[in-house]
């Protein structure tokens, strides 16, 4: 090695040589990340240094609000109206889901699909509902999630919707290494699309399997967005972040019942403020039989079953 | 001054990292072309998401987070070697220490590149920088990984650097400026490995992983495949190192320049006056002393490519070079590496005149040379003398050997290590299997297969096969033998890899909470970006290797910076 190097530093062979290796190198280099120029738009300057939701002051907050109309606008050919809906005072919000009336239809999980932008291809719904053996068991490992019969209710079997518990010990907002997920003051635990680094630390520690990632960017058709928008609610998210169940914050913030409870043909959804005791959800609370599911793992759910009898 | 020499000191690192014979760019070539392989599926990855991957949200970890969990117990092993060293006085592991801390920041650059290319946004990295991000600390698992991965990253390349320096300088290192980091580098590595346990184990909802013997098999597989993997490496550095042809200059033994008494003079104080010029803490001997060191004591020249002692000889004279300079090799397996390349004010020979065993390398003059001669009792007069008793020992330890001995040292660790993983890994399936309260299913998939199910079975079996051939053939006396170690070794890391990658991330999301039966299999995208993960951290351990054994054998120093 030494022959060809001088005193006074690399002689020409050894410099040509030098020079060869490093071009073939950032060549290779550059034919490796070629795939990237398919790479649409990623991130904008403005989305890549966007604070952190609790640090936005009011103004910048509006700003990120009609940054994300633009984005919308951009993407699927039409304006929504995207709000920052905060929480109410004296409100904590809780979900109660009668078993004994629940028929497995499924309609839950469509009029989710449809209120809360959840990309259609591929599929990512909220509600995943169980058809569970009538044996007494109930063990969610004999839950059948894929049931198709020409049609519900079958006999021998009770239906399980299962969807964000709103814990009030919530194991995924502790786990997020960024705090890009969070409980609000009324029960609700929110994510905040534009914090999230995609982890997947809280999609493993939910014991509830209610998180949802977006593995490529969602798809949703254009005449089928909802316009009505919220910043934590359902805005259309993009690849790589995670979404949940947000009790349709953007409907009840505004005093309106989730899309799920409006939908319910059986009446098996109830949902209200459990501070208020003329609730229809206190009422059950204090008098029908309700359980939680897993209750030994103790991230006490604000979300109930029930039985009518 | 201290910054020109310490950027000097870095040219010529990187300078001899482009160095090497037809094999060494062969495979630095290799590698380099899985990097670009593995980058360029990254970017494929980058551009459609996550979803190019075999993950899906009902097993939402997959192969990177698996060798994520794997690597990180092969950084925290760099401290199953530092151990013996600075606990236990070891010094047949000393100069491996620096082996085992540059795998440790290898390993390490493998587990960032893994956690990155996991995230779905790795462009929001920021928000996990303290301060200028948001910082769930201590609240979450995965705020502790980020704040103790990349401080012993940090911890790591400062120790090895400093070490490295200094013997580049030839300086002694000064104890205050790395013992402390390498008492908190002990703990530190153990902290890693719990500490990424924990990431799974704090998880109440995932019963296959909410287990406290987690943690505890984490270290001790750790601990099995880190130094089973040193164990092949310093092999590899033994046989890189070494000239085969080195051997053909062998002379008869007792022929040496010394036996000879060539060039023969007495010793006179000038010598030893010029003798302290290099060597500082001669200062401190007193006259008398002096006086009593040169009795016997004569002064040789001899040309270069003089022997000045053998391999094996049992004579015991040491030596301390004045003029010249003197290269020290060693004969291990049939092979010849270079120990140690001296210059004036150092010491050879010391070792067979202190201890009486025979020279354990044969030392031959590289230049016209003129070095002391001092017998048994004069050296032993010369360290009673606390200053020169330091400086002498310190320098005995300071040498690159790669016995056979420090190999088997190793061995035992791997071996006691192995038998705790084994043991531990009974206790979990005993409790799973003995009694069916329903806490198994992912335990039964994993083993059994459930359902219809059973992509992990063969996963499982492999990994049961190889730890316990691995334990078994290491209980035995013929894994004294390199060949039968090298296979253990192997079926150590392949086994470990198995059951802390697929094994144990895997199954923890199979059923899912609400008993979904989906199984996971890795694309060959995903693949792609694992092996291209693999090579990097490879190369980057050549690298680091290629640069730190011509220091080591002083080959690479200061004195022959011109």
């Amino acid at each position: 090695m030494a022959s060809d190097t001088t005193d006074n530093g690399m002689s020409r062979r050894s410099f040509l040589r030098t020079s060869t290796v490093l071009s073939a190198g950032a060549a290779a280099i550059a034919a490796g990340l070629a795939p990237l120029r398919k790479l649409g738009q990623f991130t904008s300057v403005d989305e890549f240094v966007q604070k952190y939701y609790k640090e936005l002051s009011p103004e910048e907050m509006k700003a990120v609000l009609a940054r994300i109309e633009d984005e919308v606008q951009r993407q699927y050919g039409i304006r929504p109206h995207v709000r920052d809906y905060k929480p109410m005072n004296g409100v904590e919000f809780v979900y109660a889901l009668n078993l004994t009336r629940c028929v497995g239809c499924r309609k839950c999980v469509h009029a989710c699909v449809a209120e809360n932008n959840q990309s259609r291809n591929p599929e990512i719904q909220y509600i995943r509902v169980l058809r569970m053996p009538n044996d007494g068991t109930f063990d969610v490992d004999k839950g059948d999630h894929n049931y198709a019969p020409k049609s519900v209710p079958e006999p021998g079997v009770f239906y399980m919707p299962v969807q964000c518990h709103q814990c009030k010990n919530p194991p995924c907002v502790k786990v997020c290494p960024v705090k890009a997920t969070w409980q609000e003051p009324d029960g609700i635990t929110v994510v905040d699309y534009n914090w999230c680094i995609g982890c997947r630390y809280c999609e493993a520690a939910c014991p509830y399997w209610a998180r949802r990632f977006n593995f490529t960017d969602p798809s949703i058709p254009p005449d089928q967005l909802n316009l009505n928008m919220s910043y934590l609610g359902n805005r259309p998210r993009r690849k790589g972040v995670m979404e949940k169940c947000h009790f349709c914050i953007q409907r009840t913030r505004a005093g309106r019942y989730p899309a799920c409870v409006e939908v319910c043909p059986t009446g098996s959804r109830k949902f209200g403020n459990i501070l208020d005791p003329d609730s229809e959800v206190s009422y059950i609370l204090r008098n029908k039989r309700v359980l939680v599911l897993k209750a030994e793992v103790g991230t006490l759910p604000r979300f109930f079953y029930y039985f009518d009898v | 001054m201290g910054m020109r020499s310490y950027l000097r000191f870095l040219r010529r690192c990187a300078g001899v990292s482009l160095k090497g014979d037809w094999r060494y760019y062969a495979w630095i070539g290799v590698l380099a072309a899985l990097c670009v392989t593995g980058l360029n599926a990254y970017a494929k990855q980058f551009v459609a998401g996550l979803e190019i991957t075999g993950m899906s949200d009902q097993v939402s970890w997959g192969v990177y987070i698996a060798n994520f969990t794997f690597l990180v117990g092969m950084a925290a092993a760099a401290v199953m070697l530092v151990i013996p060293v600075y606990i236990y006085k070891n010094e047949d592991l000393h100069d491996l220490v620096i082996f085992g801390e540059l795998l440790a920041v290898a390993a390490i650059l493998m587990c960032l590149a893994f956690v990155t290319v996991d995230l779905g946004r790795p462009d929001r990295f920021w928000h996990l920088i303290p301060v200028i991000g948001v910082f769930h600390f201590p609240g979450s698992m995965l705020s502790w990984d980020v704040l103790v991965l990349n401080g012993y990253l940090l911890l790591n390349v400062y120790i090895c650097g400093y070490l490295l320096y200094c013997r580049y300088q030839n300086r002694k290192p000064a104890k205050w400026f790395y013992i402390p980091f390498v008492f908190t580098a002990i703990f530190w590595a153990i902290s890693i490995h719990t500490v990424t346990a924990f990431l799974y184990v704090g998880l109440g909802g995932r019963p296959f992983w909410n287990s406290s013997i987690v943690g505890p098999r984490f270290l001790a597989s750790a601990f099995t495949a880190g130094p089973a993997f040193v164990i092949l490496a310093l092999q590899v550095v033994r046989r890189a190192s070494a000239t085969a042809g080195d051997g053909a200059r062998r002379q008869p033994r007792g022929d040496t320049a010394a036996s000879r008494r060539q060039l023969h003079r007495p010793a006179t104080a000038a010598d030893l006056d010029l003798l302290a010029l290099y060597l500082p803490e001669l200062e401190s001997v007193s006259p008398e002393e002096r006086r009593e060191c040169l009795a016997g004591a004569t002064i040789l020249a001899v040309a270069a490519g003089d022997v000045l002692l053998y391999q094996g000889a049992l004579d015991n004279d040491a030596f301390f070079v004045l003029k010249g300079r003197v290269v020290v090799r060693r004969e291990e397996g049939g092979r010849y590496r270079t120990t140690r390349n001296i210059g004036p004010g150092e010491q050879f020979g010391e070792v067979s005149a202190l201890t009486g065993t025979p020279r354990a390398a044969t030392a031959t003059a590289a230049e016209p040379t003129e070095v002391l001669c001092l017998p048994q009792e004069s050296l032993r007069s010369l360290m009673r003398n606390p200053k020169m008793n330091e400086i002498i020992t310190w320098r005995m330890g300071e040498r690159l050997m790669i016995s056979d001995r420090s190999l088997l040292i190793l061995r035992a660790i791997v071996q006691v290590s192995m038998i705790i993983n084994v043991f531990l890994l009974a206790n979990e399936i005993f409790t799973e299997f003995y009694n069916t309260n329903g806490h198994d299913v992912s335990w039964r998939y994993l083993v059994l297969g459930l359902d219809g199910y059973h992509a992990l079975v063969p996963w499982f079996w492999t990994a049961l096969t190889l730890n316990i051939g691995a334990m078994v053939i290491l209980m035995l006396p013929l894994s004294r033998r390199l060949k039968w170690l090298n296979l253990a070794c192997l079926m150590c890391i392949f086994g470990i890899w198995i059951e802390k990658g697929m094994g144990l991330v895997i199954p923890g999301f199979v059923p899912t909470p609400l008993g979904e039966m989906v199984e996971y299999v890795p694309t060959w995208n995903e693949t792609l970006v694992c092996v291209g993960i693999w090579a990097f951290g490879l190369l980057c351990f050549t690298i680091f290797l290629r640069m730190s054994v011509p220091i080591l054998q002083g080959e690479l120093s200061r004195a022959n910076e011109a």
